[in-house]
């Protein structure tokens, strides 16, 4: 026992830590920097640079660390490149750990939702930009315990350094074990410093998991730990957060009332007759677009003009979100044409397409706003930053400016004293309503809508479908909604157009074609659909 | 002294002073080294100002020697001050570099990779109680210094009646090190085993001495043929669980290992290991570590194509 301790606090034992961590850090350092590269290379759209990754992978992970350091420390030398015995473990440690920060990258990435990323697109962000504040921050957070797993193996591995003469831990060790015959007391003592080091790796990793915690970034967050919901079901979840022990009721105080009928037909008239004469918003010309065999869009043609709303409406599968999503250039299409305010989308002067930094820029100045059925909310930004972030990051406008813009945008959504909530503490009604707040920021000129209440529960569509009332009867925005809500359709369209089979099968003012369809594919959907929401036939 | 040098190697900090650090560990050991050894107060041989003369080239200069500090008597580290080594071998080394006015840091390396670290200019030399072979004279010129008397290291009571290298070793484990002379050695009497219709011995390797040492010390292996004095070190450190069978001749001698491309300097450090036999340092050195004044054996150079 004395022996032990003797050995605990022996000076040349306790050295060895210096080295053993140096080792640790140079591998770790040097596989960050070099997995980051790999991880890039994989998820690049280039498959030579992917090609030549998994190549890197499938080599430094296939083969074992200690011939790789014996490699770096007597083989590297026979070409002229001499390295230390630190500098060589070093080296060979942080090319076997490469290719396993790359995966954990790769995961880390890939593990962030699809659908942020489309809303970041959609928002007008570049790839370097959607990386650095929106796939980046949710990725890394994920990747915590990964890291910690990683920085303890290497520590263990570390220990292999021991065979190209670095004077760590381990080869410490044996040497004075083989010059004073005390075997155990001496890696007894040395495994007990080990432990102490993957203990302060394990603490280090769970502090970092705290501060990251996004329940405890802010005042309110710190809090958050202590209501009910965090340990309660998801329907008490949404009907706490509706409730909002933080804040006041409810701000908007007639969402639950259901909404007056649009003045009178009459206005309506007058208001489709009005925009009629407006400028072209919208033009989509004989669009088409496979994917492989089958057609989705199949020669379609849309104008839209300043000020009108107009649903899409046809069973699934028919094309809305596609076109939708053809006219924010989300996707691409085989041929045809979308111009959006007389500027026509998605080529170069040189005909050839563009790239996705270029798309991103476009959609910015073409100004087209999105809004998803699933939301698609940064779920680690609050809903004051999803929506000041993009119009600061994307429009360069101040702090100052975009926090009074979204405070704006939030308190019309009726959300003003919830902008410090996190998606997730908000309801689904709520987070279509942020998200909604979000498309309107940089002042669109045509706002999309892909089904905007469908994944809602049926008691939260008629606040989100009020919202979009609104923008439509008192902002006149031009609209273009994605929509199963017959009676939503009769009330706020100025034209309904119906899709099947990727083209426009019929289309005419709202009311005329929701309740006298022509075309018996849009009375049969309509009669479905009628089964439970039958349109007022009389105003 | 101590004190000065106790100081410095706790200002290890830094990655390059950590480095530096062991140089000067590295130095210190040796300055240590040398004010301990009681001849070395003495001036260098008379004839090695005319080797410095000769060979100005290797004059103020710091040389890495690599070794396998597992043999405490030839080279291990000091368990008094584990940040030296000290042994027959290291004191030998730095004679040798004294006469010609060279300095020696060393790196601590598994015995299988001490040549191979020399080859690959990882080190400038390699004395560290290696037996010169036609088979690694492949790998590097020797300087051969000392005969070679092997150990038979046994349990205490040697159960299994080992007498040597020969067929009482059929059905026996023996523990070796990795790249050692004795185990083709063992491998070879697989053959007179099998002629004899007994089991065949069985070898298990290792990286270093005290590893074999270990593996008899648990009941693994039944035996472990190595140098005397390492044996005898190890019955000395475990005299009631171990005991030598036997000592037996090998056919070999030790040698000073170094670049087969550097043949200059292989005839400097053999012209100043003769300075240093003929000073009688050699043999006073063999005496401070108590080693067998038989072991002494005037320089010979191995050398194959």
């Amino acid at each position: 026992m004395s022996l032990f301790v003797h050995y605990l606090s022996l000076p040349y034992l306790i050295e060895g830590i210096w080295f053993t961590v140096m080792v640790t850090a140079l591998g770790l350092a040097g596989g960050l920097i070099v997995g980051l590269v790999l991880a890039a290379m994989q998820l690049s759209r280039f498959w030579m640079l992917a090609v030549f990754a998994r190549g890197y992978t499938v080599i430094f992970r296939g083969t074992p660390l200690i011939l790789q350091m014996v490699f770096a420390y007597d083989a590297l030398p026979q070409i002229g490149l001499k390295l230390s015995a630190v500098g060589a473990a070093g080296l060979a440690l942080a090319a076997n750990e490469a290719p396993f920060i790359a995966e954990m990258l790769r995961a880390g990435v890939l593990g962030v939702d699809r659908g942020q990323v489309l809303a970041g697109q959609a928002l007008g962000m570049t790839p370097a930009l959607l990386m650095r504040r929106i796939i980046a921050p949710q990725a890394i957070r994920t990747m915590i315990p990964a890291f910690g797993n990683e920085t303890v193996s290497a520590l263990k591995n570390s220990s292999l350094a021991s065979v190209i003469s670095v004077q760590e831990l381990t080869l410490r060790s044996t040497q004075l074990a083989s010059s004073t015959f005390d075997f155990f007391s001496i890696f007894f003592a040395s495994g007990l410093i080990y432990l102490v080091l993957t203990t302060a790796v394990s603490v280090i990793q769970l502090f970092v998991e705290r501060a990251l915690d996004l329940d405890r970034a802010t005042p309110q967050g710190r809090l958050a730990i202590f209501l009910p919901w965090r340990r309660v079901d998801l329907s008490t979840k949404l009907r706490l957060a509706e409730q909002a022990p933080t804040a006041p009721a409810e701000a908007p105080p007639d969402l639950s009332v259901p909404p007056p009928r649009a003045a009178s037909r009459v206005d309506r008239a007058k208001h489709a007759a009005m925009v009629a004469r407006n400028n072209v918003a919208v033009e989509v010309t004989d669009l088409r677009k496979k994917y492989d065999a089958q057609t989705v869009l199949d020669g379609l043609d849309l104008t839209v003009r300043v000020g009108e709303v107009v649903a899409l409406m046809g069973p699934s599968g028919s094309g809305k979100s596609t076109l939708l999503r053809c006219i924010n250039h989300l996707e691409n299409w085989d041929s045809g044409m979308v111009r959006v305010g007389g500027r026509r989308l998605g080529h170069r002067d040189d005909g050839r397409p563009l790239s996705p930094r270029e798309i991103a820029n476009e959609r910015a100045s073409v100004g087209v706003g999105m809004v998803f059925q699933q939301f698609n909310l940064f779920s680690h930004l609050t809903a004051r930053e999803n929506v000041a972030g993009p119009l600061r990051w994307v429009h360069g406008m101040t702090r100052v400016d975009a926090d009074r813009r979204a405070r704006e945008l939030l308190e019309r959504v009726g959300l003003g004293h919830r902008a410090d909530a996190l998606p997730r503490h908000l309801s689904g009604g709520q987070q279509q309503r942020v998200a909604i707040a979000r498309a309107l920021a940089p002042n669109p000129s045509v706002l999309l809508l892909d089904e905007p209440t469908s994944a809602l529960d049926p008691e939260l569509v008629n606040e989100v479908l009020e919202v979009i009332r609104r923008l439509a009867i008192d902002d006149g925005l031009t609209m273009i909604i994605s929509t199963h809500q017959i009676r939503f359709a009769d009330d706020v369209a100025d034209r309904v157009a119906f899709l099947s089979g990727g083209s426009i099968l019929e289309e005419g003012p709202a009311h005329e074609v929701l309740t006298n369809p022509r075309h018996p594919v849009t009375a049969r959907f309509l009669s479905l659909m009628e089964a439970d929401k039958a349109p007022e036939r009389t105003a | 002294m101590h004190k000065w040098f106790s100081t410095e190697t706790r200002t290890q900090r830094t990655p390059s002073a950590a480095r530096a650090g062991l140089r000067i560990a590295a130095l210190g050991a040796f300055l240590l080294a040398g004010l301990c050894a009681p001849m070395s107060a003495n001036a260098a041989p008379a004839g090695c100002a005319a080797l410095q003369a000769k060979y100005p080239s290797l004059k103020g200069k710091q040389l890495v020697n690599a070794i396998n500090p597992h043999t405490p008597g030839y080279e291990a580290i000091d368990p008094k001050d584990p940040n030296k080594y000290v042994g027959f071998d290291i004191d030998l080394g730095e004679q040798i570099g004294e006469c010609l006015g060279f300095t020696l840091t060393y790196k601590a390396v598994t015995f299988a990779a001490l040549l191979t670290t020399l080859s690959s200019g990882q080190a400038d030399i390699v004395i560290s109680d290696i037996y010169a072979t036609e088979e690694r004279a492949k790998a590097a010129d020797f300087i051969t210094y000392s005969k070679v008397f092997d150990g038979v290291l046994v349990a205490k009571g040697n159960p299994k009646k080992i007498t040597g290298i020969n067929t009482s070793m059929c059905g026996a484990a023996a523990a070796e090190n990795t790249g050692f002379v004795e185990v083709p050695l063992v491998q070879a009497m697989i053959a007179p085993c099998k002629a004899e219709g007994k089991p065949e011995p069985t070898l298990q390797l290792y990286d270093n001495n005290a590893n074999c040492i270990q593996a008899i010390l648990a009941g693994r292996a039944d035996t472990y043929v190595n140098d005397v004095n390492t044996v005898d070190q190890a019955v000395k450190a475990n005299p009631d669980k171990l005991e030598k069978a036997i000592a037996v001749t090998i056919p070999y001698s030790v040698g000073i290992a170094v670049p087969k491309n550097k043949p200059e300097f292989r005839d400097a450090v053999m012209a100043a290991l003769i300075e240093v036999q003929k000073a009688g340092i050699h043999k006073e050195l063999l005496k401070k570590w108590e080693l067998d004044p038989n072991n002494f054996k005037e320089p010979d150079i191995l050398s194959v194509k």
